[in-house]
């Protein structure tokens, strides 16, 4: 191994060892282990500017192709398109949060299955996918747990089942589309596809488990829910939707702008725009109608996460510059035989069992150039490689309590309304149902591309 | 009579509890220690010893996570509803007495606090320990390491500066060298004497 490479690997080992540990925040974790990666590895050992150049891919904002992409192309370095995409989704979220979008949907919900226990526990998992295909699963949970919670005081049943497949469902959703999960983004934008490409391959599959899980939840969980329910309950006390809109003109504007952007993101294959355009129109539409408020909704981005996205591409560019993900890439191509069924397996299974316990993101990062290598040298089509990856991490995640932010957020929620979710009640529950998803998404995938 | 908030860190064994229980009374103040979790209990719906399962414990690092603020561990999210809880009734005007949860750190910028932190030498606490809990030397000498090193844990982690470290407290106060009763005596004084400059301004 050559200095560069032995610097590149500690310097990512050492970056995902600080984030599991969580004692400095992990946007200045990437952003410290970036920096070292373009002083040391680029410039120090390898003595190469244009390795440095490549890597932050600022000239990348030049181009034609980055907004507007008529041929699907791949992308290096720190993927831009991903964290304008995702600045641009987090603006246009607060806006419809502010407007009270999130709550009113909720209490609607609830409203039309008149406040019946079953039904809500059927039409909210359902709920939480959909949205999670559109917007990021974090902001789906954190209005919908609260709602549960809400509701369970109301209507006197255990809000923690439920609460749980919310969880998985979100999870489950987000592997839908290209815009559901991060993972997906990188992947998507890393690999020039479509919305369109994710929603007709991962999209398919994530249906069919939707089905699946409705009713696993169903079977494991609708006793727990019911207990208790059986005293009559006033429903004219419960909040009505309306009481949720804090502003009748922003939410219109606010559910119009959301609509617009799920048409462009349809679409953005047959008009071209890419989800950087997107996501910047969208931006810009959310703020030029906010008037005044928006500098606050600019306020609320969350920008130690898109931090945290570029100091992870820049030091996942170090492995990838150095040539140690095509390492990996060949050590997976080597114990796998050329056998492409086991590839997948492979592919789809261990980024399922990492993301269960590591954060997803730089799991995907880390894995979209090995597997753009082992495409190349296996013959295998980088897409099924790529199916596999996405439903591996997205659906992974929903293992265990700290697989995905959706788990976090809901089971933080859940405990600080007095209901503790122990690992365990976790994951005797979603453990197994992540286990069926992943066999189904299996069986899918050596199906329909093998 | 403006307010006054007495916050009491301590060493296991120190007698801590013991010195701010006492305070309270001669203060005539409620005290949150015990009690702090049982009204938490009525607030959410879980029994006291849920409570008292994670209450003062580090979160453990390998199986937590956090995202934009959340927790998915328990121990965090009791930690946050005793900081939200003790940072109400500071907010409300109340006084009171509040044992550990980092008090003197998330009361601070409160100009009626008052913060002490309690040690003792190790042969005083072991001492003590043996008595309370009837246990030979040493175990009661590995209770208090183990006890310790989870309070310094707890503290470091929400706080992020060191348990104990004297700059952090108003007054930092060995317990063996005056005995529990005397040192507080000492502590009233002290208190009395801060609290009359306090309604001085």
């Amino acid at each position: 191994m050559t200095a560069a490479q032995i610097f590149a690997v500690v310097i990512f080992v050492a970056m995902f060892v600080l984030i599991v540990l969580d004692k400095i925040e992990r946007h200045f974790v990437t952003l410290g282990c970036g920096a070292l990666t373009l002083t040391v590895v680029f410039g120090i050992c390898m003595r190469s500017g244009s390795a440095i150049w490549d890597t932050i891919a600022i000239k990348g904002f030049a181009t034609k192709e980055f907004w507007y992409q008529v041929t699907e192309s791949e992308s290096k370095g720190i993927n831009w398109a991903t964290i304008l995409f995702i600045a641009g989704m987090m603006v246009m979220v607060e806006g419809m949060a502010k407007a009270g979008f999130f709550r009113w949907l909720c209490m609607k919900i609830a409203s039309l299955v008149k406040c019946k226990t079953i039904p809500i526990f059927i039409t909210f998992m359902v709920m939480s996918a959909v949205l999670s295909m559109f917007i990021d699963s974090i902001t789906v949970i954190m209005f919908l747990a609260a709602v549960t919670i809400e509701l369970a005081q109301l209507l006197k049943f255990n809000p923690v089942p439920m609460i749980l497949s919310e969880i998985f469902c979100a999870n489950l959703g987000g592997s839908a589309t290209m815009c559901g999960d991060p993972p997906n983004i990188i992947v998507g934008t890393s690999l020039g596809f479509s919305f369109f490409d994710f929603l007709t391959n991962t999209g398919l599959v994530a249906g069919i488990c939707l089905v699946v899980s409705v009713i696993f939840f169903y079977i494991v969980f609708h006793k727990e829910i019911v207990d208790g329910t059986d005293k009559p309950v006033d429903i004219s006390k419960l909040p009505q939707p309306s009481e949720a809109i804090t502003n009748k003109k922003d939410f219109i504007i606010s559910s119009i702008i959301f609509g617009l952007a799920v048409v462009l993101l349809i679409t953005h294959a047959t008009t071209h725009l890419t989800v950087a355009t997107i996501g910047l129109a969208i931006a810009v539409l959310t703020l030029i109608t906010a008037g005044k408020d928006a500098l606050e909704l600019i306020k609320k981005v969350d920008y130690k996460t898109l931090l945290f996205f570029i100091g992870l591409f820049v030091v996942v560019g170090g492995l990838e510059e150095t040539g140690i993900l095509k390492l990996i890439a060949d050590f997976i191509g080597r114990i796998s035989d050329g056998n492409v069924k086991l590839m997948i397996a492979i592919i789809l299974w261990v980024s399922a069992i990492a993301s269960a316990f590591v954060d997803n993101i730089p799991f995907a990062a880390t894995m979209v150039p090995i597997i753009q290598s082992l495409s190349a040298s296996a013959g295998v089509p980088i897409e099924t490689l790529a199916w596999a990856l996405s439903l591996g991490t997205d659906i992974g995640g929903s293992a265990t309590p700290i697989g995905a932010s959706a788990n976090v957020v809901g089971t933080s929620v859940a405990a600080k309304n007095g209901h503790p979710i122990s690992w365990g009640r976790y994951c005797k529950k979603l453990a197994p149902a992540t286990v069926i998803v992943l066999a189904i998404s299996t069986v899918y995938l050596f199906v329909r591309y093998l | 009579m403006a307010q006054l908030i007495i916050s009491v860190g301590r060493e296991f064994g120190s007698g801590g509890r013991v010195i701010a229980e006492e305070l309270a009374k001669r203060f005539n103040i409620p005290i949150y220690d015990r009690h702090l979790i049982t009204e938490i209990a009525e607030k959410t719906g879980l029994t006291p010893e849920e409570i008292e399962k994670y209450n003062e414990k580090p979160k453990h690092i390998i199986i937590s996570r956090k995202v934009r603020g959340y927790s998915n561990s328990i121990e965090d999210n009791i930690a946050e509803m005793q900081f939200n809880f003790i940072r109400e009734k500071a907010e409300s005007g109340e006084s009171f007495v509040v044992v550990g949860r980092c008090s003197e750190s998330k009361l601070k910028n409160f100009s009626g606090l008052v913060s002490v932190f309690i040690l003792g030498d190790m042969d005083a606490k072991i001492q003590r320990v043996m008595k309370i809990y009837e246990m030979d030397e040493h175990d009661a000498r590995e209770f208090i390491e183990k006890k310790d090193k989870k309070r310094k844990r707890y503290h470091n982690y929400h706080v992020g500066l060191h348990w104990g470290d004297s700059r952090l407290y108003d007054l930092s106060i060995n317990s063996s060298r005056l005995g529990i009763e005397g040192t507080i005596d000492y502590l009233e004084q002290y208190i009395k004497a801060r609290a009359a400059l306090e309604e001085s301004k």
